[in-house]
Protein backbone atom coordinates (compact mmCIF):
# COMPACT_ATOMS: atom_id res chain seq x y z
CA UNK A 1 0.00 0.00 0.00
CA UNK A 2 3.01 2.75 1.00
CA UNK A 3 4.90 1.66 -2.35
CA UNK A 4 1.61 1.48 -4.24
CA UNK A 5 1.38 5.32 -2.83
CA UNK A 6 5.28 5.98 -2.88
CA UNK A 7 4.71 5.36 -6.63
CA UNK A 8 1.54 7.93 -7.53
CA UNK A 9 3.87 10.49 -5.56
CA UNK A 10 6.31 9.99 -7.85
CA UNK A 11 4.04 9.69 -11.01
CA UNK A 12 2.51 13.22 -9.57
CA UNK A 13 6.17 15.14 -9.65
CA UNK A 14 6.89 13.66 -12.80
CA UNK A 15 3.75 14.86 -14.48
CA UNK A 16 3.88 18.50 -12.53
CA UNK A 17 5.24 21.49 -14.74
CA UNK A 18 8.51 22.24 -13.81
CA UNK A 19 11.81 23.27 -15.72
CA UNK A 20 13.64 20.55 -17.74
CA UNK A 21 16.77 18.82 -16.86
CA UNK A 22 18.10 20.14 -20.26
CA UNK A 23 16.94 23.97 -19.09
CA UNK A 24 18.80 23.44 -15.03
CA UNK A 25 21.49 21.82 -16.73
CA UNK A 26 21.95 25.32 -19.56
CA UNK A 27 21.50 27.03 -16.25
CA UNK A 28 24.08 25.84 -14.27
CA UNK A 29 26.18 26.06 -17.07
CA UNK A 30 25.58 29.82 -17.29
CA UNK A 31 26.32 30.06 -13.92
CA UNK A 32 29.51 28.49 -13.97
CA UNK A 33 30.65 31.06 -16.86
CA UNK A 34 29.16 33.84 -14.65
CA UNK A 35 31.40 33.06 -11.98
CA UNK A 36 34.33 32.93 -14.09
CA UNK A 37 33.84 36.04 -15.66
CA UNK A 38 36.40 38.38 -13.75
CA UNK A 39 33.17 40.66 -13.41
CA UNK A 40 34.40 43.98 -12.03
CA UNK A 41 37.76 45.32 -12.01
CA UNK A 42 38.01 44.88 -8.35
CA UNK A 43 37.53 41.72 -8.78
CA UNK A 44 40.75 41.41 -11.33
CA UNK A 45 42.60 42.84 -8.69
CA UNK A 46 41.39 40.46 -6.25
CA UNK A 47 42.31 37.74 -8.32
CA UNK A 48 45.52 38.89 -9.49
CA UNK A 49 46.52 39.74 -5.86
CA UNK A 50 45.25 36.41 -4.28
CA UNK A 51 42.66 37.83 -2.41
CA UNK A 52 39.34 36.05 -2.37
CA UNK A 53 38.22 32.80 -3.48
CA UNK A 54 36.47 31.14 -6.86
CA UNK A 55 33.06 32.49 -5.50
CA UNK A 56 34.56 35.75 -5.02
CA UNK A 57 34.59 35.72 -0.98
CA UNK A 58 37.16 37.96 -0.19
CA UNK A 59 40.01 36.80 1.87
CA UNK A 60 41.82 38.98 4.30
CA UNK A 61 45.64 39.08 5.48
CA UNK A 62 44.36 36.75 8.77
CA UNK A 63 43.54 34.09 6.38
CA UNK A 64 46.00 31.20 5.27
CA UNK A 65 45.13 31.66 1.47
CA UNK A 66 45.25 35.68 1.38
CA UNK A 67 47.58 36.18 -1.14
CA UNK A 68 48.70 32.83 -1.42
CA UNK A 69 51.36 31.85 -4.26
CA UNK A 70 49.21 28.84 -4.96
CA UNK A 71 46.04 30.76 -5.14
CA UNK A 72 48.06 33.45 -7.46
CA UNK A 73 49.31 30.89 -9.81
CA UNK A 74 45.28 29.73 -10.41
CA UNK A 75 44.72 33.03 -10.77
CA UNK A 76 47.11 34.44 -13.35
CA UNK A 77 46.34 31.59 -15.63
CA UNK A 78 42.61 32.59 -16.19
CA UNK A 79 43.53 36.28 -16.28
CA UNK A 80 44.64 36.88 -20.01
CA UNK A 81 42.63 37.37 -23.18
CA UNK A 82 42.99 34.02 -24.71
CA UNK A 83 41.45 35.30 -27.98
CA UNK A 84 44.27 37.44 -28.17
CA UNK A 85 46.90 35.51 -30.31
CA UNK A 86 49.43 38.59 -29.86
CA UNK A 87 50.53 38.33 -27.02
CA UNK A 88 52.98 35.22 -26.50
CA UNK A 89 52.43 32.49 -24.14
CA UNK A 90 56.13 32.28 -23.47
CA UNK A 91 55.60 36.46 -22.29
CA UNK A 92 52.93 35.08 -20.54
CA UNK A 93 55.03 32.79 -18.55
CA UNK A 94 57.92 34.91 -17.96
CA UNK A 95 55.08 37.49 -16.57
CA UNK A 96 53.91 35.12 -14.32
CA UNK A 97 56.64 33.79 -13.12
CA UNK A 98 58.17 37.05 -12.02
CA UNK A 99 54.93 37.81 -10.03
CA UNK A 100 55.71 34.49 -8.88
CA UNK A 101 58.69 35.15 -7.49
CA UNK A 102 58.09 38.52 -6.58
CA UNK A 103 54.71 38.01 -4.68
CA UNK A 104 55.07 40.51 -2.03
CA UNK A 105 56.13 43.47 -4.58
CA UNK A 106 54.42 42.72 -7.40
CA UNK A 107 50.55 43.44 -6.32
CA UNK A 108 48.42 45.89 -7.43
CA UNK A 109 47.29 48.53 -5.21
CA UNK A 110 44.15 50.40 -5.75
CA UNK A 111 45.21 53.81 -4.68
CA UNK A 112 48.79 53.05 -5.88
CA UNK A 113 50.50 55.09 -8.66
CA UNK A 114 51.16 54.17 -11.80
CA UNK A 115 48.04 52.94 -13.00
CA UNK A 116 45.15 54.93 -15.32
CA UNK A 117 42.26 54.24 -17.44
CA UNK A 118 41.14 55.52 -20.88
CA UNK A 119 37.84 56.20 -21.26
CA UNK A 120 36.78 56.52 -25.39
CA UNK A 121 33.51 59.14 -25.45
CA UNK A 122 31.79 60.84 -27.83
CA UNK A 123 30.57 64.49 -27.76
CA UNK A 124 28.64 67.05 -30.05
CA UNK A 125 30.88 69.72 -31.49
CA UNK A 126 28.80 72.02 -33.85
CA UNK A 127 26.38 69.41 -34.20
CA UNK A 128 28.67 66.75 -35.43
CA UNK A 129 29.63 63.78 -33.24
CA UNK A 130 33.43 63.80 -32.44
CA UNK A 131 34.90 61.06 -30.41
CA UNK A 132 37.13 62.36 -27.40
CA UNK A 133 39.77 60.38 -25.33
CA UNK A 134 39.26 60.88 -21.70
CA UNK A 135 42.42 60.00 -19.38
CA UNK A 136 41.60 59.43 -15.61
CA UNK A 137 43.34 58.77 -12.50
CA UNK A 138 42.52 58.46 -8.98
CA UNK A 139 43.27 61.36 -6.54
CA UNK A 140 43.52 61.66 -3.14
CA UNK A 141 40.78 64.64 -1.67
CA UNK A 142 39.48 65.35 1.63
CA UNK A 143 38.64 61.90 3.29
CA UNK A 144 38.35 59.36 0.60
CA UNK A 145 39.64 59.61 -3.09
CA UNK A 146 37.86 60.38 -6.25
CA UNK A 147 38.72 59.80 -10.63
CA UNK A 148 39.52 63.30 -12.15
CA UNK A 149 40.36 63.81 -15.79
CA UNK A 150 44.76 63.72 -16.32
CA UNK A 151 44.48 64.26 -19.42
CA UNK A 152 42.54 64.92 -22.50
CA UNK A 153 43.15 64.00 -26.09
CA UNK A 154 40.57 65.36 -28.99
CA UNK A 155 41.69 64.51 -33.10
CA UNK A 156 39.36 67.08 -33.78
CA UNK A 157 41.42 69.84 -32.15
CA UNK A 158 44.39 68.28 -33.98
CA UNK A 159 44.48 70.39 -37.09
CA UNK A 160 44.58 74.02 -35.03
CA UNK A 161 48.40 73.02 -33.30
CA UNK A 162 50.19 71.71 -36.69
CA UNK A 163 53.18 73.24 -37.19
CA UNK A 164 55.96 72.86 -39.50
CA UNK A 165 58.90 73.44 -38.07
CA UNK A 166 60.82 72.15 -40.84
CA UNK A 167 60.47 75.69 -43.02
CA UNK A 168 61.16 78.84 -42.41
CA UNK A 169 57.49 80.51 -42.71
CA UNK A 170 56.34 83.28 -40.93
CA UNK A 171 58.28 84.90 -37.83
CA UNK A 172 58.67 88.14 -35.76
CA UNK A 173 62.20 89.61 -36.44
CA UNK A 174 64.23 90.03 -33.18
CA UNK A 175 64.54 94.01 -33.21
CA UNK A 176 60.51 93.93 -33.69
CA UNK A 177 61.12 95.33 -29.66
CA UNK A 178 61.88 98.45 -30.99
CA UNK A 179 59.05 98.97 -32.98
CA UNK A 180 56.45 97.72 -29.76
CA UNK A 181 56.08 95.19 -31.82
CA UNK A 182 54.00 96.59 -34.22
CA UNK A 183 54.35 94.09 -36.62
CA UNK A 184 51.85 91.47 -34.62
CA UNK A 185 49.18 93.18 -36.52
CA UNK A 186 50.43 90.99 -39.74
CA UNK A 187 51.09 88.06 -37.36
CA UNK A 188 48.03 87.66 -36.31
CA UNK A 189 46.18 88.62 -39.34
CA UNK A 190 46.29 84.77 -40.89
CA UNK A 191 44.81 82.67 -38.45
CA UNK A 192 46.35 79.58 -40.18
CA UNK A 193 50.02 80.37 -39.79
CA UNK A 194 49.46 81.62 -36.11
CA UNK A 195 51.17 78.68 -34.68
CA UNK A 196 54.61 79.68 -36.10
CA UNK A 197 54.62 82.86 -33.89
CA UNK A 198 54.65 80.07 -31.00
CA UNK A 199 57.98 78.44 -29.45
CA UNK A 200 59.43 75.33 -30.79
CA UNK A 201 58.74 74.06 -27.04
CA UNK A 202 55.53 74.64 -27.36
CA UNK A 203 52.90 71.15 -26.46
CA UNK A 204 49.02 71.75 -27.08
CA UNK A 205 47.12 71.29 -23.76
CA UNK A 206 44.39 69.39 -25.47
CA UNK A 207 42.16 69.24 -20.96
CA UNK A 208 42.01 73.19 -21.32
CA UNK A 209 40.72 73.44 -24.67
CA UNK A 210 38.31 70.61 -23.71
CA UNK A 211 37.44 72.47 -20.98
CA UNK A 212 37.29 76.08 -22.59
CA UNK A 213 34.97 74.56 -25.16
CA UNK A 214 32.50 72.64 -22.98
CA UNK A 215 32.21 76.02 -20.65
CA UNK A 216 31.24 77.91 -23.94
CA UNK A 217 28.87 75.70 -24.37
CA UNK A 218 29.90 74.61 -28.01
CA UNK A 219 31.06 70.83 -26.97
CA UNK A 220 28.28 68.32 -25.59
CA UNK A 221 28.43 64.62 -23.75
CA UNK A 222 26.67 62.33 -25.33
CA UNK A 223 27.98 58.92 -24.37
CA UNK A 224 30.59 56.60 -23.08
CA UNK A 225 32.18 54.39 -25.61
CA UNK A 226 34.73 52.12 -24.08
CA UNK A 227 36.93 52.28 -21.36
CA UNK A 228 39.64 50.53 -20.63
CA UNK A 229 42.85 50.70 -17.93
CA UNK A 230 46.82 50.98 -18.64
CA UNK A 231 49.12 49.52 -15.63
CA UNK A 232 52.76 50.20 -14.74
CA UNK A 233 52.82 48.70 -11.17
CA UNK A 234 54.28 45.44 -11.53
CA UNK A 235 58.09 46.76 -11.96
CA UNK A 236 59.34 46.34 -15.70
CA UNK A 237 56.33 46.04 -16.94
CA UNK A 238 53.13 46.67 -18.53
CA UNK A 239 49.60 45.63 -19.37
CA UNK A 240 46.83 46.62 -20.60
CA UNK A 241 43.22 45.55 -19.48
CA UNK A 242 40.41 45.14 -20.88
CA UNK A 243 36.03 44.13 -20.68
CA UNK A 244 35.22 41.54 -22.71
CA UNK A 245 31.59 40.61 -23.37
CA UNK A 246 31.63 37.47 -25.28
CA UNK A 247 30.16 33.66 -24.49
CA UNK A 248 32.35 30.85 -22.89
CA UNK A 249 34.23 31.27 -19.64
CA UNK A 250 37.24 33.42 -20.66
CA UNK A 251 35.28 36.83 -20.41
CA UNK A 252 35.18 39.95 -18.35
CA UNK A 253 38.39 42.26 -17.32
CA UNK A 254 41.35 40.70 -18.94
CA UNK A 255 44.50 41.70 -19.46
CA UNK A 256 44.10 42.79 -23.43
CA UNK A 257 48.27 43.93 -23.68
CA UNK A 258 51.35 42.65 -22.56
CA UNK A 259 54.81 44.35 -22.87
CA UNK A 260 57.70 44.16 -21.17
CA UNK A 261 59.84 47.12 -20.48
CA UNK A 262 63.83 46.81 -20.43
CA UNK A 263 64.55 50.53 -19.70
CA UNK A 264 63.12 53.57 -18.33
CA UNK A 265 63.03 54.91 -21.65
CA UNK A 266 60.82 52.27 -23.04
CA UNK A 267 57.85 53.02 -20.51
CA UNK A 268 58.38 57.00 -21.16
CA UNK A 269 58.11 56.31 -25.15
CA UNK A 270 54.85 53.92 -24.62
CA UNK A 271 52.95 56.51 -21.91
CA UNK A 272 53.54 58.78 -24.28
CA UNK A 273 52.57 56.74 -27.37
CA UNK A 274 49.33 55.69 -24.77
CA UNK A 275 48.68 59.70 -24.31
CA UNK A 276 48.37 60.36 -28.10
CA UNK A 277 51.87 62.93 -27.30
CA UNK A 278 54.46 63.68 -29.54
CA UNK A 279 56.67 65.36 -27.62
CA UNK B 1 7.58 41.90 5.18
CA UNK B 2 10.37 44.44 3.89
CA UNK B 3 9.79 46.06 6.48
CA UNK B 4 10.19 44.08 8.99
CA UNK B 5 13.60 42.69 7.11
CA UNK B 6 14.56 46.09 7.13
CA UNK B 7 14.03 46.91 10.93
CA UNK B 8 15.91 43.10 11.80
CA UNK B 9 19.03 44.56 9.80
CA UNK B 10 18.76 47.82 11.24
CA UNK B 11 19.52 45.91 14.55
CA UNK B 12 21.61 43.48 13.15
CA UNK B 13 23.41 46.39 12.12
CA UNK B 14 23.58 48.42 15.57
CA UNK B 15 24.72 45.39 17.73
CA UNK B 16 27.92 45.13 15.19
CA UNK B 17 28.54 48.48 15.75
CA UNK B 18 29.16 48.52 19.27
CA UNK B 19 30.84 51.51 20.28
CA UNK B 20 30.29 54.92 19.14
CA UNK B 21 34.46 55.17 17.98
CA UNK B 22 34.61 58.00 15.28
CA UNK B 23 34.67 57.09 11.75
CA UNK B 24 37.74 55.35 10.75
CA UNK B 25 39.07 55.00 6.99
CA UNK B 26 38.96 51.50 7.32
CA UNK B 27 35.92 48.70 7.26
CA UNK B 28 36.75 45.68 9.60
CA UNK B 29 35.62 42.62 7.74
CA UNK B 30 33.13 41.67 10.37
CA UNK B 31 31.82 45.09 9.11
CA UNK B 32 32.14 45.05 5.50
CA UNK B 33 29.98 41.30 6.20
CA UNK B 34 27.01 43.22 7.87
CA UNK B 35 27.14 46.20 5.53
CA UNK B 36 27.64 43.36 2.23
CA UNK B 37 24.04 41.96 3.52
CA UNK B 38 22.28 45.01 4.50
CA UNK B 39 23.32 46.42 0.22
CA UNK B 40 22.50 42.91 -0.77
CA UNK B 41 18.98 42.90 1.49
CA UNK B 42 18.38 46.10 -1.30
CA UNK B 43 19.41 44.57 -3.81
CA UNK B 44 16.83 41.82 -3.41
CA UNK B 45 14.35 44.28 -2.78
CA UNK B 46 14.87 45.92 -6.26
CA UNK B 47 14.60 42.80 -7.46
CA UNK B 48 11.33 42.19 -6.05
CA UNK B 49 9.86 45.33 -7.26
CA UNK B 50 11.26 44.73 -10.92
CA UNK B 51 9.50 41.69 -11.03
CA UNK B 52 6.25 43.08 -9.72
CA UNK B 53 6.35 46.23 -11.94
CA UNK B 54 7.29 43.66 -15.20
CA UNK B 55 4.30 41.56 -14.64
CA UNK B 56 1.45 42.47 -16.79
CA UNK B 57 -0.39 40.84 -14.12
CA UNK B 58 0.00 43.77 -11.66
CA UNK B 59 -2.35 46.03 -11.82
CA UNK B 60 -1.74 49.93 -12.39
CA UNK B 61 -2.62 51.14 -8.97
CA UNK B 62 0.03 48.43 -7.24
CA UNK B 63 2.73 48.81 -10.23
CA UNK B 64 2.65 52.74 -9.43
CA UNK B 65 2.79 52.20 -5.44
CA UNK B 66 5.76 49.87 -6.33
CA UNK B 67 7.65 51.84 -8.36
CA UNK B 68 7.27 54.07 -5.09
CA UNK B 69 8.90 51.84 -2.61
CA UNK B 70 11.82 51.44 -5.06
CA UNK B 71 12.31 55.00 -5.95
CA UNK B 72 12.74 55.05 -2.01
CA UNK B 73 15.76 52.86 -2.08
CA UNK B 74 17.67 54.93 -4.18
CA UNK B 75 20.17 58.16 -3.70
CA UNK B 76 18.54 61.28 -5.03
CA UNK B 77 18.88 61.91 -9.27
CA UNK B 78 20.02 58.03 -9.34
CA UNK B 79 20.14 56.55 -12.81
CA UNK B 80 20.18 54.04 -15.05
CA UNK B 81 22.69 53.86 -17.94
CA UNK B 82 21.78 51.12 -20.87
CA UNK B 83 23.64 49.65 -23.63
CA UNK B 84 22.66 46.51 -25.64
CA UNK B 85 24.52 44.05 -27.68
CA UNK B 86 23.79 46.15 -31.20
CA UNK B 87 23.81 49.29 -29.71
CA UNK B 88 27.17 50.27 -27.81
CA UNK B 89 25.83 53.70 -27.28
CA UNK B 90 24.83 53.86 -23.18
CA UNK B 91 20.96 55.53 -22.67
CA UNK B 92 20.52 56.89 -19.52
CA UNK B 93 17.12 57.12 -17.97
CA UNK B 94 16.05 58.70 -14.21
CA UNK B 95 15.14 55.18 -12.16
CA UNK B 96 11.39 56.27 -11.99
CA UNK B 97 11.58 56.66 -16.11
CA UNK B 98 13.11 53.09 -16.31
CA UNK B 99 10.68 51.85 -14.04
CA UNK B 100 7.83 53.27 -16.46
CA UNK B 101 9.39 51.91 -19.69
CA UNK B 102 9.65 48.32 -17.68
CA UNK B 103 6.01 48.83 -17.06
CA UNK B 104 5.06 49.79 -20.18
CA UNK B 105 6.88 46.95 -22.30
CA UNK B 106 4.46 45.58 -25.33
CA UNK B 107 4.42 41.61 -24.25
CA UNK B 108 1.69 39.82 -22.61
CA UNK B 109 3.82 37.36 -20.51
CA UNK B 110 7.08 38.99 -18.79
CA UNK B 111 9.34 36.28 -17.14
CA UNK B 112 12.44 38.04 -15.02
CA UNK B 113 14.57 35.88 -12.89
CA UNK B 114 17.80 36.71 -11.50
CA UNK B 115 20.43 34.18 -11.00
CA UNK B 116 22.30 33.47 -8.08
CA UNK B 117 25.50 34.81 -8.82
CA UNK B 118 26.52 38.00 -7.06
CA UNK B 119 29.56 40.44 -6.52
CA UNK B 120 30.20 42.40 -4.25
CA UNK B 121 32.99 45.82 -4.22
CA UNK B 122 35.37 46.45 -1.50
CA UNK B 123 34.02 49.40 -0.23
CA UNK B 124 36.12 53.10 -1.14
CA UNK B 125 35.88 56.32 0.89
CA UNK B 126 35.09 59.24 -1.21
CA UNK B 127 35.69 62.65 -0.46
CA UNK B 128 33.08 63.74 1.34
CA UNK B 129 33.48 60.39 3.73
CA UNK B 130 30.51 58.07 2.15
CA UNK B 131 32.01 54.77 1.51
CA UNK B 132 30.62 53.75 -2.43
CA UNK B 133 30.77 50.24 -3.70
CA UNK B 134 29.57 48.15 -6.48
CA UNK B 135 26.97 44.82 -6.55
CA UNK B 136 26.76 43.43 -9.86
CA UNK B 137 23.96 40.68 -10.58
CA UNK B 138 22.20 39.02 -13.51
CA UNK B 139 19.08 38.94 -14.67
CA UNK B 140 17.26 36.93 -17.35
CA UNK B 141 14.35 38.54 -19.23
CA UNK B 142 11.64 36.68 -21.33
CA UNK B 143 8.93 38.58 -22.90
CA UNK B 144 5.82 36.87 -25.40
CA UNK B 145 3.47 38.78 -26.92
CA UNK B 146 0.07 36.74 -28.07
CA UNK B 147 0.96 36.83 -31.75
CA UNK B 148 4.04 35.02 -30.93
CA UNK B 149 6.39 37.53 -30.56
CA UNK B 150 9.40 36.88 -28.59
CA UNK B 151 12.19 38.50 -26.80
CA UNK B 152 14.76 37.43 -24.35
CA UNK B 153 18.20 38.79 -22.79
CA UNK B 154 20.64 38.43 -20.06
CA UNK B 155 21.23 41.81 -18.53
CA UNK B 156 24.69 42.75 -15.99
CA UNK B 157 23.42 45.06 -13.60
CA UNK B 158 26.41 47.05 -11.69
CA UNK B 159 24.62 48.98 -8.77
CA UNK B 160 26.08 51.59 -7.17
CA UNK B 161 26.06 51.31 -2.93
CA UNK B 162 26.26 54.30 -0.78
CA UNK B 163 27.15 53.39 2.84
CA UNK B 164 26.47 55.93 5.39
CA UNK B 165 26.90 56.37 9.11
CA UNK B 166 23.85 58.06 10.76
CA UNK B 167 23.12 58.64 14.02
CA UNK B 168 19.23 58.32 15.50
CA UNK B 169 17.53 58.57 18.71
CA UNK B 170 16.61 55.35 20.67
CA UNK B 171 14.79 55.64 24.34
CA UNK B 172 17.11 58.99 24.43
CA UNK B 173 20.19 57.30 23.44
CA UNK B 174 22.28 58.55 20.43
CA UNK B 175 23.16 55.23 18.64
CA UNK B 176 24.50 55.02 15.12
CA UNK B 177 23.87 52.93 12.48
CA UNK B 178 25.09 51.92 9.26
CA UNK B 179 22.43 53.05 5.91
CA UNK B 180 22.87 51.76 2.66
CA UNK B 181 21.36 53.65 -0.49
CA UNK B 182 21.46 52.19 -3.92
CA UNK B 183 22.69 54.67 -6.91
CA UNK B 184 22.98 54.48 -10.60
CA UNK B 185 22.95 51.57 -12.28
CA UNK B 186 24.79 50.44 -15.03
CA UNK B 187 22.60 47.32 -17.31
CA UNK B 188 24.80 45.47 -19.82
CA UNK B 189 23.63 43.18 -22.23
CA UNK B 190 25.71 40.33 -21.98
CA UNK B 191 26.68 37.00 -23.73
CA UNK B 192 26.78 34.05 -21.68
Amino acid sequence: MVELKSLLLISIILLLPSPSRAQIMVEKEDERKLYAESKQVNQFFRRFNGEEDEKGKRYYPKDKQYRSVKLRKKYLGILFDEANAGIRNELKTEFAKNILDNPETAILDFHGPNWFCEVQTSFTMNEKTQPVTLYMELEKDHLGSKWVIQKVYAGMFQPYFVRDTTRIGRFLHPLSHELDFMNLRKAFLHSDSISQFATKRFVPDYLSVFLYEIKKGNLKFVSVENVKFHFFQIDGWYFELSDFNRPGYNTGWLISNLVKLNSAADKDVLRKYLFNETK
Amino acid sequence: MVKSTYLYMFFFILCLIGNLSAQTANVSPERKQAIDSLALEKVRDLSKYIGIIGNKKTAFAEATRVMDRAEELFAPESEMGVSSLNRKDIVYYKIRKYFERLMALNYDRVSIKWYEIHYISDLELQPDGRYVGVVTVYQRFEGESDDGLKYKDTTKKDITIYVERKKTQIAGRTVEFWDVMLGDIRVTETKV
